[in-house]
């Protein structure tokens, strides 16, 4: 029997600028060592995104410009995107993407941008600064880290819903004030991890792919998935920051 | 009225004491150290920081600017140039930046009285602090892509800092890409000549989905294209507001053979052949081209210009490793490496394939751009050997496994000279090794080091 997991790509091809592409790969790549099909759409620009469709959905990062145009076309899927979230969809947000899940960011000349508000965080900038270099989190919760390469203007601050997807080791984080990175709500993740993501971390992917193929196929083994054996670089972070380890 | 002839009058003193100041230091740098590439220049800035504009008042000054297809434009500019002009004065890469600028103009022996060319190849960035002290007869514009995010943000970003300079300067012919819906987005009071591509019949595309810029700039709908060169480049048009590629004033009619060694093709229906693969070099030749043009060189001796001497085609130099061919291709940004991607997916014969990724400031801190690389479009063909190295080698294996390289074609290498151990060993006679910037610099030192080549030539 084939399973196959629907992916939407929601705007691929507008938000799509940090290889975020990597994460629909890598997830892919995953899937297939356990006999899972994956097979992957672009919802974009004019497009309606059905809810019961998809068992993952990715949101990339995009450049300033893009985003802004995207918030407007976003409030016309904010229904069905909500109604995702709010029924245990599973769905990553990075960068720009996070940012739109929440009530608003401020774009780069200082206009305040709506979100769709389906988190409750909100997100402010900074004046000729971005958070740039490698970041290692911890997630208390699941008792796991998380490497990536952060590279944000935006500072986003938590609603009380929100757990964070872990806390800051090296880097700065959502802020670089309470020590936070990302966001945990239901099955959404939100992070300004580049890399991309799940190419750092095969233990996310994992977690991703359990929550959806749990959700889609219930008869399904998961111990198959715990048991797979992680691929990505090893690093190790000391008091001079993140050290990658090679083989 | 007084007190500005006595500004005038001290500005040119210190600027002539700048200009010695810089020179000697030039000279004694180049004489016992061997080196000398922005330390002049910033010594000479530092006495004067206007002293460029003393330095650059004879030349008349082209300035080549872009992501991708500087050096090689700039080269291939000279060439065409030389076929008129008996000295022209251009830099290097290492020195398209204000310090080095001024470093290569300190260094250049010009002829007493006599007006000269200078073309220049500039960093994006360095354009607008340029044009605050010399005037350019002319500003080449061959792309804009996503290029080390961590440095220059965003491509609107890039292309704003590139306007802030072309503003100053509304004399300054442009030359620019047409195919790139940016650089006809802005209305500018320039004269314009405008290159690109009309080899493909009229269609009905779009951009693939991991392209920067496919909205159109104008009204933010997105782009549709009646064919596409590669990228987001090609005949573009907004069916929403109009918007579409200006008409051309030289163009590439046909494009006849491409290989990874060589590609023949037609501008304004004429033949012409460089000793270079890759669809972005055939840009960089109509860029090349079109300014020899303005410059009224005849179609014959830009013909010429394009042959005569191989050299100017040095990135992707061929080195003999033991009984191995070795091509060396720098890559640094996604558009970049799938360019590399496909001119070797053009060769007939059999060749290995080995990548190196270093993630050092020169190469870009963030190596999320492998992941925007179409590796799996090159591994539908078999190559026997893929090899990994480089400081982030780990990641780049990663990247090739889930591209489908199988645990029998891969040979992951931890240092460098396992690394040229591993190219040594490859199946083939003909070894692709595709690197970043530091990583080429570091490779090209252990191949001196095993005398495959001469110390200190530069990538």
């Amino acid at each position: 029997m084939t399973r196959t997991l629907k992916i939407c790509h929601l705007y691929g091809n507008l938000m799509n600028t940090y290889g975020d592409l990597g994460n629909i790969l890598v997830l892919d790549y995953y899937a297939q060592k356990i006999g899972i099909q994956t097979e992957t759409e672009v919802i974009s620009i004019g497009q309606t995104f059905d809810a019961n469709r998809y068992d993952i959905v990715l949101f990339g990062g995009g450049q300033d410009f893009e985003q802004k145009i995207i918030s407007e076309d976003l409030a016309t899927k904010k229904t069905a995107l909500t109604e995702y979230i709010e029924n245990g969809g599973v769905m990553l947000a990075i960068c720009g993407g996070y940012q739109l899940l929440g009530h608003y960011y401020i774009g780069a000349n200082g206009d305040q941008i709506p979100g769709i508000g389906a988190l409750d965080h909100y997100t402010l900038s900074q004046d000729n600064n971005r958070f740039i270099g490698d970041i290692v989190i911890e997630n208390r919760e699941f008792n796991e880290t998380y490497l990536g390469f952060e590279n944000h203007n935006g500072r986003t601050f938590l609603g009380a819903s929100e757990k964070p997807l872990g806390y800051v080791q090296r880097g700065h984080g959502n802020n670089g004030e309470d020590g936070t990175e990302g966001c945990v709500y239901k099955n959404t993740f939100g992070s300004y991890f580049h890399g991309p993501i799940l190419t750092h971390n095969g233990v996310l992917t994992k977690r991703l792919l359990s929550l959806a193929i749990e959700h889609r196929f219930p008869e399904f083994d998961l111990q198959k998935i715990a048991d797979l054996p992680l691929e990505e670089s090893r690093y190790q972070v000391d008091a001079a920051g993140v050290k990658r380890v090679q083989n | 009225m007084i007190m500005n002839i006595e500004r005038v009058a001290s500005m040119t003193i210190k600027s002539s004491f700048a200009i010695t100041a810089g020179r000697f230091s030039y000279w004694y740098l180049h004489t016992f150290m061997k080196g000398g590439s922005s330390l002049p220049g910033k010594i000479a800035t530092k006495f004067d920081p206007a002293v460029l504009k003393q330095l650059t008042k004879n030349y008349d000054v082209i300035i080549i600017t872009g992501t991708n297809g500087k050096t090689l434009t700039t080269a291939l500019t000279v060439q065409t140039l030389k076929q008129k002009y008996d000295h022209i004065m251009t830099n290097s890469t290492g020195s398209n930046m204000m310090q080095g600028l001024t470093t290569a103009f300190l260094a250049d022996h010009q002829q007493k009285g006599q007006r000269q060319l200078a073309v220049l190849e500039v960093d994006e960035a360095n354009v607008e602090p340029l044009c605050h002290y010399i005037k350019p007869k002319a500003i080449v514009l061959t792309n804009i892509f996503r290029d080390q995010m961590d440095r220059f943000g965003e491509i609107y970003t890039t292309y704003n800092m590139i306007l802030a300079g072309v503003k100053l300067v509304p004399e300054a012919t442009l030359i620019m890409n047409a195919d790139l819906p940016l650089f006809s987005s802005v209305e500018l009071p320039n004269p314009k000549i405008y290159f690109g591509f009309n080899h493909l019949p009229d269609g009905e595309v779009m951009a693939s989905s991991n392209t920067d810029g496919v909205l159109c700039p104008v009204c933010n709908h997105i782009i549709h294209y009646k064919f596409i060169s590669y990228a987001s480049q090609g005949k573009f048009y907004c069916p929403n507001c109009g918007f579409k590629r200006p008409e051309l004033n030289e163009e590439v009619t046909a494009i006849n053979q491409l290989r990874p060694t060589y590609s023949h093709f037609e501008i304004n229906h004429a033949p012409f052949e460089i000793s270079i693969g890759g669809m972005y070099n055939i840009y960089n030749a109509l860029a090349a081209y079109s300014v020899g043009r303005y410059f009224d060189i005849s179609v014959e001796a830009i013909q010429r210009a394009f042959t005569e001497d191989k050299r100017v085609f040095g990135r992707q130099e061929v080195i003999q490793v033991k009984d191995k061919a070795v091509t060396l291709v720098l890559v640094k940004n996604p558009v970049g490496l799938n360019q590399v991607l496909q001119m070797i997916s053009s060769d007939p014969t059999d060749f290995a394939l080995a990548m190196l990724l270093n993630a050092n400031y020169a190469d870009g801190i963030d190596t999320s751009w492998i992941w925007d690389g179409e590796f799996e479009t090159l591994l539908k063909q078999h190559i026997p050997s893929v090899i990994t190295g480089g400081e982030r080698g780990d990641d780049i294996a990663f990247r090739l496994k889930v591209a489908g390289v199988t645990a029998d074609q891969l040979h992951e290498t931890s240092d460098l000279d396992a690394t040229l151990a591993a190219i040594e060993a490859a199946p083939t006679k003909h070894v692709y090794v595709l690197a970043t910037y530091t990583a080429v610099l570091q490779l090209r030192s252990k191949m001196a080091a095993a005398n495959y080549i001469k110390k200190g030539l530069s990538v």
